[in-house]
């Protein structure tokens, strides 16, 4: 893994249009194999993230929760 | 203390609010804007849908206070290193600087679109790209109409969607019901992305016939054979496209350091100050701002006037705070109402919300002067998220 094809995105407080228009946007900028780390606060996330990587069949590795955030790791397995 | 110059790039609802908002004994300011003329940019959605000829420019020098100083010239370069903007006749120092330069349509970035996009128009871009719409819709007798954003990033994002429900309301009006089907589609999880708004209006988009496709996310057209094709591998044929273009922070200005621009074209700052990234006297508020909330007036409304109590008086922070108007057809509406802290609320669909729509495109050019400042911070503390929580329940 290089710092190349890791990208943090931090969604932080975003609720609306809310953390998936970041992760949309770096997906048309990513490519397979990159890994995508997701910092965001809205609990609705982490059902979106789910759907959404099972709609465009990547990988959501894990999703951790702590006090100021929700960090959501997804590989980029399809394009 | 001497007195310090600000420099806003763009003169937008942003920039103008902020400008008309700064000590006049404190500050000279100046704002750069390409254009003299200032659009209101909500309306283009009815010059689309309802036809609207109300008039929504005014001249920009009429909108500023006398001591606000206004350029008309196109901004090249900004050098923050330095303190310097520079244009194509001159430049400018510095004290504080504020990118106010809103973000901008380009159908180019869609292979495909420009085509359709030059033929059918949109309700983002201009006056013209409105006009195209409406005359389309009238046009139209029967046949499929897909709608929506061809890109995640999109200026008011209640804005697809009412396009949606408006056409709709058209199309039922006209009499063309039966003949017609309409496709909403969308690059997010739900028709409308954030969860309690949507738990409002799924119900409306069913009951009115509107198609939604979720997780559509644009990537090509297909002009010639009428389809849309997503990221996601589905497709759409259409007889009818109003698609809103992708739209990205502001191209042909050259920034230093270019680190400040994020993949999007937009500034990189600190969301609770509107800070630039790096740098303690420049600041980017509205559209043109990488923050994780909508890209609004409102926000910009609200951006500005922190920006302004930065620069006054020395300390503010932006909420994240959200507010933007929804029109979901047949004379109704709603906001959407959240901020850093709260997650976008649920708001009832009614008639007052929608003439509360109407109040505030009214009183815009008044709003820029600070004319309703007291009513709005009454208005904006009386529909706290928090608070309107506790009434419209979770």
């Amino acid at each position: 893994m290089t710092d190349q094809n890791r990208k943090l995105i931090d969604s932080r407080g975003s609720s609306c249009p809310g953390p998936i228009t970041d992760l949309a946007i770096a997906y048309r900028n990513s490519k397979i194999g990159d890994e995508i780390e997701l910092w965001a606060t809205d609990p609705g996330v982490k059902a979106d993230i789910q759907a959404w990587a099972s709609k465009t069949g990547n990988l959501v590795e894990s999703i951790t929760e702590d006090k100021d955030r929700i960090t959501i790791m997804i590989k980029i397995i399809k394009r | 203390m001497s007195r310090k110059s600000v420099v806003i790039i763009g003169g937008g609802a942003g920039g103008t609010i902020l400008a008309n908002s700064l000590r006049k004994n404190a500050f000279d300011i100046t704002v750069i804007d390409k254009s003299d003329k200032h659009y209101f940019q909500p309306q283009f959605l009815y010059i689309a849908f309802k036809g609207s000829k109300e008039n929504m420019v005014r001249n920009e020098r009429s909108l500023l206070k006398k001591h606000v100083k206004l350029v008309k010239e196109s901004v090249s370069a900004v050098d923050l290193v330095n303190g310097i903007v520079k244009t194509v006749d001159g430049e400018y120092r510095y004290d504080y600087l504020v990118i106010a330069t809103g973000i901008t349509s380009n159908a180019s970035l869609i292979s495909g679109l420009a085509e359709i996009n030059e033929k059918f128009g949109d309700y983002h871009t201009n006056v013209e790209q409105s006009k195209k719409v409406w005359k389309n819709l009238n046009g139209f007798n029967g046949g499929t109409i897909a709608i929506g954003q061809s890109y995640p990033l999109c200026k008011c994002p209640p804005s697809p969607l009412e396009g949606a429900f408006l056409t709709e309301e058209f199309i039922n009006l006209k009499g063309l019901k039966g003949k017609t089907k309409i496709i909403f589609f969308t690059p997010y999880p739900r028709a409308y992305p954030a969860e309690k708004v949507n738990d409002e209006v799924e119900p409306l988009l069913k009951a009115r016939g509107i198609e939604v496709r979720t997780f559509f996310d644009v990537d090509r057209i297909d002009a010639a054979g009428n389809t849309i094709y997503s990221i996601e591998g589905d497709s759409i044929k259409y007889d009818l496209p109003i698609i809103i273009p992708p739209c990205k922070g502001v191209s042909g200005i050259r920034y230093e350091p270019q680190s400040i621009l994020n993949t999007d074209n937009l500034i990189k700052v600190d969301k609770y100050t509107c800070r630039v990234e790096g740098f303690d006297n420049a600041f980017a508020i509205g559209d043109a701002a990488a923050i994780p909330t909508s890209k609004s007036g409102v926000d910009a409304h609200l951006e500005a006037k922190v920006v302004a109590k930065i620069l006054n008086k020395g300390d503010a922070k932006f909420d994240g705070r959200t507010h933007c108007p929804f029109d979901v057809g047949y004379g109704k509406g709603t906001f959407v109402i959240g901020s850093y802290d709260e997650p976008v609320i649920r708001y009832p669909i009614t008639h007052i919300n929608l003439f509360m729509k109407h109040v505030m495109a009214k009183i815009y050019w008044g709003s820029l002067k600070g004319t309703y400042d007291d009513i709005f911070d009454i208005y904006f503390k009386e529909t706290n998220p928090a608070k309107l929580k506790k009434k419209y329940g979770k």
